[in-house]
């Protein structure tokens, strides 16, 4: 206990020397705080709009949908399944918020003199509506039987307006080449550049009408969560869920969006490179003080060793003196950080003057970005610097405590 | 969506060289697929087809009548079954048009689905447009000449040119020596792969030549699944009113 009242009191006897390193470890604690905390800000938005926009958390298919999208890999193959009842099963579950089934064919639209491919997607509206935000709901409620929703891009393509009559022309399951026409209710701005080109929605009825799909036949159910991070687990969860068709995979946006779910690994790699520099900063910091600590007290450490005090117990003064050194300068670094925290979760770091309309990894970015605790992060921020505190407080310590008692008192007294 | 392409002419050009006279003695290689070449372009047909495409989900038959002139102008009408009755294709250059009775559209096929399948089958809409330019496109020489599973063969090896824009980084093509008939033809892709094979049967005498009036053609990458061409019925050199190549036409009207 002496060695720890020590260490405290020595902390305090070159006061403004501890403040200004205790201030040192503050401002570099509440920065890397800030720091990691706008990376998770962007990878929490990269993910909601990842997600939210049209893949969902969690996704059903039949396990050799992906990555071709084949017609017929149809979940429960062949037969199809009851679809309805297995949505009605899924929103059982606590974590679901929305679930959304999907039909997807490739096909050709024409106006007649203009023609180009399409991916016709398949929607029930009520459900798309709740759970993707790739199209307005209001903009989906008009999808009617018999009509179609065309991408921006692709319907000044075709030089379709709202109203025009619009054939859709593909490769039916049975082998003919369905077509029929349909009614163009409204032009989508998705946002995703290669979707406007590309896409047309219609009920999924239509769609499996025009691909001689039966009723039963559906290739994708999307699952919203309430959290995305949770969603490896309830993925989990939901692959064990009796009655589910057989063949099936369910899989979260971890696999769904490998290039999403690479860019966290990577946030997490950079993250480990911050902390690194910022504890190798202040290790330099601690070391610095901590030689002076040790250097002016030689006389002082000649004289406890001479009394035959245990050169152990000398150190560990030493020690402690650092380790309240860190201590002090992470709490108010802390303190400091969450008031940053705050701030910047709400109103954010304003990047459209150096960026406009950003889009990452297919996905748009809001340019206001906002801070998201990311605690592990900043648990193993302080832990680092703590340990990372004591053993640069430990070299000079270790060296100052050998001393010949001797050498020690001829010393110069300082202070 | 079939990303091969083999011209669909390969069959007249099957039937041409085998309408050829026999050449015992052996000629330039460049010298016959170049006459097959000529020989083509000055021709017209009328013909029947009964077109056969397999996938490993379902078998379809369907009859097609098939109007063609010189390598630019080609025409096709289904006949049967009553479903598809109708539906019709247009190839006029560069450009098809295809029809579509139940919704009463003439639809033209944009270039980005150029290599979308043709019909159902495992052509691609490009291989209706790909006329003969073998001769342009490859350097052509016999690679093998002799017996072969008792057979006298020509093995034709085709190398594209190094500016052509073709897709198969080679053809091989087996062609009887007795009546310079085609038995088989192999295309292979760029990295060495076989993509395709094209395979001739049933020689016959149609309107007064011999031609083989079966040519199934095999994609490599999809096990079980053909499709298949034979010629029910089929005349040379018929003189084509102009208009049976026009938008109207392919409507039926």
């Amino acid at each position: 206990m002496i060695v720890v009242r020590l260490g405290w009191r020595n902390l305090w006897r070159n006061s403004r020397r501890s403040l200004i390193t205790i201030a040192g470890i503050a401002f570099a604690f509440a920065f890397t705080i800030a720091l990691i905390g706008l990376g998770r800000g962007l990878v929490v938005q990269l993910l909601k709009n990842g997600t939210e926009l049209m893949v969902g958390h969690v996704q059903i298919h039949d396990r050799d949908y992906l990555p071709d999208r084949d017609l017929y890999e149809t979940i429960g193959n062949q037969a199809g399944c009851d679809w309805r009842q297995l949505i009605f099963r899924l929103k059982q579950n606590r974590q679901v918020v929305a679930v959304a089934p999907r039909v997807f064919g490739f096909g050709l639209v024409s106006t007649g003199d203009q023609s180009a491919g399409a991916q016709i997607i398949g929607v029930d509206p009520q459900a798309e509506g709740e759970l993707s935000r790739l199209v307005d709901r209001n903009m989906l409620a008009r999808l009617k039987p018999g009509s179609l929703l065309l991408g921006a891009t692709l319907a000044l393509e075709l030089r379709a307006r709202e109203g025009d009559e619009i054939a859709a022309v593909t490769q039916a399951a049975d082998g003919t080449l369905g077509n029929e026409l349909y009614r163009v209710q409204g032009i989508v701005k998705t946002g995703l550049a290669y979707l406007d080109r590309s896409v047309a929605f219609m009920r999924i009825d239509d769609l499996q009408r025009l691909l001689a799909l039966e009723p039963t036949r559906i290739h994708e159910i999307a699952v919203r969560l309430q959290d995305p991070l949770i969603a490896p687990d309830s993925s989990r969860e939901i692959s064990r869920m009796t009655g589910l068709p057989e063949g099936v995979s369910v899989q979260s946006w971890r696999q769904l969006l490998p290039q999403l779910n690479d860019y966290l690994g990577l946030t997490g790699g950079a993250n480990a490179f911050i902390i690194g520099l910022v504890v190798v900063f202040v290790s330099f910091g601690i070391l610095n003080t901590m030689m002076m600590a040790t250097f002016e007290r030689i006389r002082e450490i000649g004289m406890l060793n001479a009394f035959g005090m245990r050169p152990g117990l000398v150190l560990s003064t030493f020690l402690f003196e650092a380790f309240f050194l860190a201590l002090l300068g992470l709490v108010v670094g802390f303190g400091l950080g969450a008031l940053l925290m705050r701030y910047l979760s709400i109103y954010g770091l304003d990047l459209t003057q150096w960026t406009g309309q950003m889009t990452m990894l297919q996905t748009r970015v809001d340019p206001i970005l906002k801070a998201v605790w990311n605690w592990d992060a900043v648990a193993g921020t302080a832990i680092s610097l703590c340990v990372s505190t004591v053993v640069a407080a430990y070299l000079p310590a270790r060296k100052a405590v050998r001393v010949d008692p001797v050498e020690a008192l001829r010393a110069p007294v300082m202070q | 969506m079939r990303k091969r392409r083999v011209s669909i002419l390969l069959i007249l050009l099957g039937i041409v060289i085998g309408s050829l006279p026999a050449q015992p003695s052996p000629q330039e290689a460049k010298e016959i697929i170049d006459r097959v070449d000529r020989m083509l372009r000055g021709d017209s047909s009328v013909g029947r087809v009964e077109m056969t495409v397999a996938t490993r989900q379902w078998k379809r038959t369907t009859e097609l009548r098939i109007w063609s002139e010189g390598t630019e102008k080609v025409l096709v009408r289904v006949e049967a079954p009553k479903k598809d009755q109708g539906t019709a294709t247009l190839r006029v250059g560069d450009n098809i048009w295809n029809y579509l009775p139940k919704i009463d559209r003439v639809i033209r096929v944009p270039t980005s689905m150029m290599m979308a399948s043709w019909m159902g089958s495992h052509f691609t809409n490009d291989d209706l447009v790909k006329d003969s330019r073998l001769i342009r496109d490859y350097d052509i020489r016999i690679e093998f000449e002799g017996a072969r599973d008792g057979v006298n063969v020509y093995e034709f090896l085709l190398t594209p040119r190094p500016e052509a824009p073709v897709v198969w980084g080679k053809i091989v093509y087996l062609i009887r020596k007795s009546d310079l008939m085609p038995v088989w033809g192999k295309f292979y892709g760029e990295d060495g792969q076989l993509k395709r094979l094209a395979t001739f049967s049933d020689y016959q005498t149609l309107d007064g030549r011999l031609v083989p009036t079966r040519m199934r053609m095999t994609p490599e990458d999809k096990a079980g699944e053909y499709t298949e061409m034979k010629y029910r019925d089929l005349d040379f050199d018929l003189k084509i009113p102009e208009n049976i190549f026009s938008l109207n036409s392919l409507r039926g009207s």
